[in-house]
């Protein structure tokens, strides 16, 4: 698959066995294993059936973490998302509730999130100085806005008829949630687009300098308006997976979603200034902190210290890499001395 | 050379993490001291214990809707002292937010954890219910106590007073500080609190007779049980009705800061409500000095104390949670177990108890 510039993937440099063993991915990979050595230790209940068990309501939470890498690797930022979530379960849950079939059902979640989406898109692309940080903080604001005026005053809707719900939150086997397997498609997917085609290469373009890419015909602002859109789209999915743990929605419904999907993308090695990062680092990253939740969650350790280790480990990743070039630097100066 | 100076900082970090991880669980056990989070810690050295097959203790758990909320540590510790003195082991796990969703993720982990009962203030009618049907097929007893959970989802509550008792207290209460006319207020917590509901609708159709005609309900503001909030609420209340008569807040968190707000401005508001005896001692007067004449709670200790009774009864099988069913809470006396409206069965604690300068300074020290 050639690049517009007539570059091959034949002609990138092959990395030596050492670089691909010592690279942040694989150290991921080397702490998820672990931290479940570690669950196991700490707890008998730490188990592959109590897990998969846990999961379902972390993994929601991932599908977020798929299109909020892309748009680090931008270099930039949607933290609506969480209001977008809290949208759409209402939406879903009030349409649910008219007695619609339950396709219907999906397709508002969907539609919902891809409209909030799209919505961030138009404005960021048609003012494209404006800062995405700033705009999202604004529509989340209204998103949540609209979802509590929709709520009314009791703040909450349930489910009254939960039959399609529990369907999608049904299990193979008894045993693995259908939400991994989708995830999966979904994490396949993301993966294979960000790192092998024009498209995904683009947004690394974008990412590390917007004008060159602009300049070597890259269509900045589609790409821009779509991931965008996609990201609302996966709002709309998780909401609906959410929805089916919760029967229901309310005013906290997605709090904080969009922080957890950044924390665990950057945990990946995906770099918030842009154009750096691998795709597959945010997924393994996901599990490492789910299991760690989990493990931390079975020996019953209070909550809020739970989420200070995580702020420290999310710390320490971001500082590594910076740490690391620092002290190359440091080393290359004695050198030449 | 960069390569090596990498592997090395990176093996660090997973001593640190490593590190922090074992940390963290040695500083849990630090806190065993200050009661917070010790049970769970106790929990550790049962499920130890169990290992060295030296231990069969039963599993209580109990889940409250949130850390740092007063009343609630109340009810777990009266929970744990029932439960402990009974010779169960009890966890106490708290939700990281007063949310249903951080709820789920408690449960789910209760159930992996295998206890024998749960027993849980619920911060959702309805969004715990799959959850909690997980638990229940898993064998586990579920009941909850304080704010309930649907039918579908429970063995059966503990509800800490009848919702037409309280409803009928709180407007006989109004309609008393009011002198039977003019506009009153709710000062509630969240919007989507079930107790706080009930006893709001409750409120309104006793509001329908025709004694109580002349009072007008001009606003139910929500202070979502955070003080700053709660303060903001009631000034707004002041500004928006300056002929405001009475404010009615059914949380503690509410008519503690609506307390101190009337008290500091000297208003001629009068309030009542539900508070703890602790926090609202220097609120309660008959004079113009104080805010509150006089207002209402049942003992959160006792309902935290009926919610183990009942978990224990339910794990021993004494009681499946059927209408009809008696059984004894120890001290509290005999309960019958009675048709909570709603399709399930409930129990009723007593009528709330009635604070005012005659007994505040007893009661302000027990809780």
């Amino acid at each position: 698959m050639a690049g517009k510039s007539g570059r091959t993937i034949a002609h990138v440099p092959e990395k030596s066995v050492k670089k691909t063993l010592l690279c942040w991915e694989s150290m991921l990979v080397v702490l998820f294993i672990f931290i479940n050595i570690f669950g196991q230790g700490i707890s008998p209940n730490y188990q592959a059936s109590n897990v998969l068990r846990e999961m379902p309501r972390y993994l929601a939470e991932m599908f977020l973490m798929l299109p909020m890498a892309y748009l680090l690797v931008l270099g930039e930022i949607d933290i609506s998302v969480g209001a977008t979530v809290c949208l759409s379960a209402t939406m879903a849950c009030m349409v649910c509730n008219t007695g619609a079939p339950f396709i219907v059902v999906i397709l508002t979640a969907l539609a919902v999130g891809t409209a909030c989406g799209l919505l961030n898109g138009i404005i960021l692309t048609k003012f494209t100085e404006l800062p995405p940080m700033i705009v999202t903080l604004g529509t989340q604001i209204m998103f949540r806005g609209i979802a509590e005026i929709t709520l009314g005053s009791g703040g909450s809707v349930s489910l009254q008829n939960t039959e399609g719900f529990r369907a999608i939150s049904g299990r193979v086997g008894g045993l693995i949630p259908y939400v991994f397997f989708v995830l999966l498609i979904f994490a396949v997917i993301f993966t294979v687009v960000l790192a092998k085609t024009t498209f995904g290469r683009s947004m690394y373009a974008i990412g590390t300098n917007r004008q060159a890419a602009y300049y070597s015909g890259v269509p900045v602002q589609k790409y821009r308006l779509i991931v965008y859109t996609v990201m609302g789209t996966m709002a709309g999915l998780c909401a609906l997976f959410l929805t089916a743990y919760l029967y229901g929605a309310n005013t906290t419904t997605g709090n904080g979603f969009e922080m957890d999907a950044i924390a665990m993308a950057v945990f990946g090695g995906i770099a918030s200034t842009g154009g750096k990062g691998r795709l597959i680092g945010g997924i393994i990253s996901g599990f490492v902190i789910i299991c760690l939740r989990v493990a931390l969650g079975l020996i019953n350790m209070n909550p809020q210290l739970i989420l200070i280790i995580l702020g420290i480990l999310l710390i320490l990743a971001v500082m590594l890499p910076n740490v690391s070039a620092q002290i190359g630097q440091m080393r290359k100066k004695a050198m030449k001395k | 050379m960069k390569k090596k100076v990498l592997s090395v900082l990176l093996c660090a970090a997973m001593v640190a993490t490593l590190a922090i991880g074992c940390g963290g669980n040695g500083g849990d056990g630090g806190n065993a001291g200050d009661d917070k989070q010790s049970t769970s810690d106790d929990a550790n050295k049962g499920g130890d214990d169990a290992d060295k097959g030296g231990s069969d203790k039963k599993v209580l758990a109990v889940v409250p809707k949130s850390a740092g909320n007063p009343y609630n540590e109340r009810e777990v510790a009266g929970f744990e002292e029932v439960a402990k003195a009974a010779g169960y082991e009890v966890v106490v796990k708290y939700p990281e937010q007063a949310t249903a969703d951080a709820q789920q993720s408690v449960i789910q982990s209760l159930i992996s954890q295998d206890v024998d009962a749960i027993c849980l203030a619920a911060n959702d009618e309805n969004a715990l219910q799959a959850s909690l049907e997980d638990a229940m097929a898993a064998g586990i007893k579920v009941c909850c106590m304080d704010s309930k959970v649907n039918a579908a989802s429970r063995a059966t509550f503990v509800n800490q007073a009848g919702t037409k008792e309280i409803g009928e207290t709180l407007m006989e209460a109004v309609y008393d500080l009011a002198d039977g006319e003019g506009k009153w207020a709710i000062l509630s917590a969240t919007s989507q609190a079930a107790n706080q509901n009930a006893w709001i609708d409750a409120m309104k159709e006793i509001m329908k007779d025709e004694k109580y005609s002349k009072l007008e309900l001009v606003e139910v503001a929500y202070g979502d049980d955070e003080p700053q909030k709660s303060t903001d609420q009631t000034q707004a209340l002041l500004e928006k009705y300056s002929d405001l008569k009475v404010i009615c807040a059914p949380t503690t968190v509410g008519i503690n800061a609506a307390a101190k707000v009337l008290q500091d401005k000297g208003s001629s508001v009068k309030l009542t409500g539900l508070g703890l005896p602790s926090e609202m001692a220097e609120y309660i007067g008959e004079d113009d000095e104080h805010s509150c004449p006089y207002m209402y709670l049942w003992n959160p200790i006792d309902v935290g104390k009926l919610g183990a009774y009942v978990s224990i009864a339910l794990v021993e099988g004494d009681i499946t949670g059927a209408e009809g069913e008696t059984f004894t809470a120890g001290d509290l006396g005999e309960y019958t177990i009675v048709d909570a409206g709603d399709g399930g069965t409930e129990i009723i604690l007593g009528a709330p108890f009635k604070f005012d300068p005659s007994n505040i300074e007893e009661w302000k020290e027990i809780y």
